[in-house]
């Protein structure tokens, strides 16, 4: 079998709510998103709910290859792109490929992508993340009360900007959850927005109320110090890795024990490249947890991990081209069915559909850094957010 | 598809050469393996070879875990063997078992693709780069360039590994003839030497740097013990070859004190570490920290099959180009220097039924069983060459004596 072609289609998509952390409050429900398809001469095509247009700049290293060498093709993708190195665009379209080649390599063999990648059990237990500094406190009480009517017992919150809110929000999240648990897991996200030492004092405060399951992105992404320094100083786990790229970036994070969850994902040069960085905190026992991504698509990944804890689902809508996808939560797992490869099936006509829209305007994801970062807490403003 | 059983056969056979290391320079003349045969209700069956000491430990795990799985779910079973050995660790024979185990899953989820493993794994090259790897402390110094020419010029392999440790004036002598026998294929043969243990850091450190002033050695293995990370990382701050270790480790969690210390310049995995999968995640950590891996010995070369999927792979040691049991075939070919793997689905490695009828033990020999020598006294102490019987009973090849020396004697 061998790789003829590709396809890529590009759109931006209203999502059912706008979505918003501490760098952009007000959020946006906007959002660019792409879908890849990678063809062969059999007729079978891979899909990745992702993509930019650097993948034409990497498909000839591919081309009339076996798309069941996916790892050896990541290798050879990771190697062409070395003086650049494995980021940016240009990891994001290795990404892409990555999980479109795994999606042929399940479908070629007739099954599900969590068996591909060996899993015993199609599921992967899930926790809820508003990315909702925009939603009142209703809305957050209604989003995890919906989380928690399916099993989820913990969740996590955009955080950072005022103690005062932060407490009376977390307090929300751990009310809702409260029914599934009494003690529900409670993870914290400022998407570093603070300093280390604004991080190790916020977080104590915070936990003279709540028992923090982790805190995530204390500090930036590259500050293994600053994230060691918070970690030693707080009661709960630090988390971080989202933001980088690969497993050379997450070394010194794993090395300087400055991590105690690693937050996984696509980001890392896709499941080929998730995989790798997981297997790397396997070895320093640090647990790992996969990001959201629409319709959970790197769920087969974390059902195959020995190390995975749970996975983040924020279930905002990015599934508008999908006619379907083949997973659901219950009891507070996503729990994947046996349709071959990632299970989506994309809609022709949703695409289309999509693609004829005129917003207007351009998407405010992904978020700028916001005013005062590291630096001082710039308050919400009036009217910044319809809750204050 | 369902696990229904498994079957397991210990057979033993004749050595084509004398084989031994620093431990063992009077060599042995038998070996000893195991085929394991798990069973589906679908007609595939998964081979796999070794184990032969963890019998009940198989039939334990296959019996209380495995009858009734899919064994395309091999990640989770495997995790699942893992964590039902929890208490006492998956060490020794159980994870002698999870191993022997873990490749037989993997060997039915490639057939099940009707591919082979190497593709089934991801790789997209099935040419791995190899080593000739003689295990040859009982040949003599002739026999050393023999052996290395054969497998250069017969074979094409360039690089080679000598064992040494007990006398370092027949090191270094030895070491120049494998690198002439290797001449026969290239102008720059790889030299990597192997001293399996019997020094201690100090000892490891004065030896490897004389020899360094003579030859460029592309890596030491095993100078020292291998839990001795301190020692293994000081060794490679004062030599310039690359410290190689691990072959002896079980698991992920062994592996962390080398990494977190960098005491292992190139890490050595085999399917014998809790199987092809621990092979797997001990290959992508290695590949995190930047340290190359390299690939131990394994029947029928099979763990070539696991190269073409590992970004920072290295070479594989090739103990022989071809099975040399008389039971076993492989669909792993030794070409021009490079292990090439083929086209056969599963691992390529089975047997010969037959054969294998007639090879067969109900228990092995103690001369062809696992380790007959032991460590060898002195080891990390003082320097204690072959004796005369030693040496006598190595000259005597492969049509000669199997001779073990009595423990705790001083003169040996």
């Amino acid at each position: 079998m061998k790789i003829t072609g590709y396809r890529l289609e590009k759109f931006t998509q209203q999502l059912d709510r706008a979505i918003g952390d501490s760098n952009f409050p007000a959020g946006d429900d906007l959002m660019d998103m792409a879908i890849l398809w990678i063809d062969t001469d059999e007729g079978i095509s891979g899909i990745a709910p992702a993509g930019n247009d650097a993948v034409a700049s990497l498909f000839h290293v591919i081309e009339g290859k076996d798309p069941r060498g996916v790892v050896g093709l990541w290798k050879d993708m990771v190697d062409w792109v070395h003086k650049g190195n494995n980021e940016g665009a240009v990891n994001g379209a290795i990404a892409a490929i990555d999980v479109a080649l795994w999606d042929l390599k399940a479908k070629i063999a007739d099954e599900p992508l969590w068996q591909t990648l060996g899993a015993r059990e199609p599921r992967a237990k899930a926790y809820a993340s508003d990315i909702g500094y925009n939603l009142s406190d209703d809305e957050l009480h209604t989003f995890y009360t919906r989380m928690a009517d399916v099993g989820v017992d913990g969740g996590k919150i955009k955080i950072g900007l005022n103690m005062k809110d932060d407490l009376r929000r977390i307090g929300i999240m751990n009310d809702a959850f409260k029914k599934v648990k009494d003690r529900p897991y409670l993870m914290i996200d400022t998407n570093e927005y603070w300093s280390p030492k604004q991080a190790i004092r916020y977080i104590n405060q915070i936990e003279q109320h709540f028992d923090i399951f982790w805190a995530e992105e204390p500090a930036r992404r590259w500050d293994y110090d600053g994230l060691r320094q918070v970690s030693r100083n707080v009661s709960a786990a630090v988390a971080s890795g989202e933001n980088l790229n690969d497993v050379g970036q997450m070394y010194p994070l794993i090395s300087q024990q400055a991590i105690d969850v690693a937050n996984v994902g696509f980001g890392h040069s896709g499941i080929t490249g998730a995989r790798q960085v997981a297997n790397m905190c396997y070895a320093y026992e640090i647990p790992v947890t996969m990001m959201n991504c629409s319709a959970n698509f790197m769920a087969p990944l974390a059902a195959a991990l020995p190390n995975h804890n749970m996975m983040e689902v924020v279930d905002p809508g990015r599934e508008g081209a999908f006619e379907s996808w083949d997973n659901h939560i219950e009891d507070g797992w996503i729990v994947m069915g046996n349709k071959p490869g990632l299970g989506i099936e994309v809609s022709e006509k949703k695409l289309k559909a999509l693609q004829a829209v005129e917003f207007g305007r351009k998407p405010g994801f992904p978020f700028p850094r916001r005013e005062g970062a590291g630096l001082w807490i710039k308050d919400i403003e009036p009217g910044e957010v319809s809750w204050k | 598809m369902k696990i229904t059983g498994y079957a397991i056969t210990l057979y033993e056979f004749p050595l084509n050469r004398r084989m031994g290391d620093a431990n063992s320079p009077s060599g042995r003349i038998r070996g000893a393996s195991n085929v394991l045969e798990l069973f589906t209700d679908e007609g595939i069956t998964g081979i796999s070879f070794g184990g032969g000491g963890a019998g009940p430990q198989i039939k334990s795990m296959v019996e209380g875990m495995l009858i009734g799985e899919d064994p395309r779910r091999v990640t989770g079973l495997w995790k699942r063997m893992v964590d039902r050995a929890f208490k006492a660790g998956h060490d020794g024979v159980v994870n002698d078992a999870i191993a022997v185990l873990d490749v037989a899953l993997w060997d039915i989820k490639a057939k099940a693709n009707n591919e082979p493993l190497w593709k089934t794994l991801g790789g997209s090259n099935p040419k791995v780069h190899a080593y000739a790897s003689g295990l040859d402390s009982p040949l003599s110094d002739d026999g050393i360039e023999d052996w290395y020419g054969m497998m250069a010029t017969d074979w094409g392999f360039k690089g080679g590994k000598l064992k040494v440790g007990l006398d370092q004036d027949a090191d270094l002598r030895r070491i120049g003839r494998m690198k002439k026998g290797l001449e026969r294929a290239t102008d720059k043969p790889i030299l990597y030497i192997d001293a399996n243990e019997v020094w201690n850091p100090k000892m490891a450190i004065r030896k490897v740097r004389e020899m360094e002033e003579q030859f460029d050695i592309a890596w030491v293995e095993e100078p020292a013990r291998r839990w001795d990370f301190l020692g293994l990382r000081r060794i490679s701050d004062q030599i310039k070859a690359p410290v190689c270790a691990g072959e002896n480790l079980d698991s992920l969690g062994d592996f962390l004190p080398y990494f977190h210390n960098r005491s292992a310049d190139v890490v050595q995995v085999s399917h014998g570490m809790t199987g092809i999968t621990c092979a797997l995640q001990l290959a992508d950590a290695a590949y995190g920290f930047e340290l190359p891996i390299t690939l131990g010995g394994s029947p029928g070369n099979m763990n070539a099959q696991l190269a073409p999927c590992i970004p920072n792979f290295l070479t594989l040691e090739a103990q022989n180009a071809e099975p040399d049991d008389g039971v076993m075939t492989s669909d792993i070919k030794i070409v021009d220097g490079w292990a090439i793997c083929g086209d056969q689905p599963g691992t390529g490695v089975s047997f010969d039924a037959e054969a294998l009828a007639k090879q067969k033990v109900q228990t092995v020999t103690a001369s062809a069983g696992p380790s007959p020598f032991g460590r060898r006294p002195g080891a990390g102490l003082w320097d204690n060459p072959p004796s005369k019987e030693e040496a006598a009973a190595a000259a005597t090849g492969v049509t000669g004596e199997h001779y073990v020396p009595a423990h705790g004697s001083k003169t040996q």
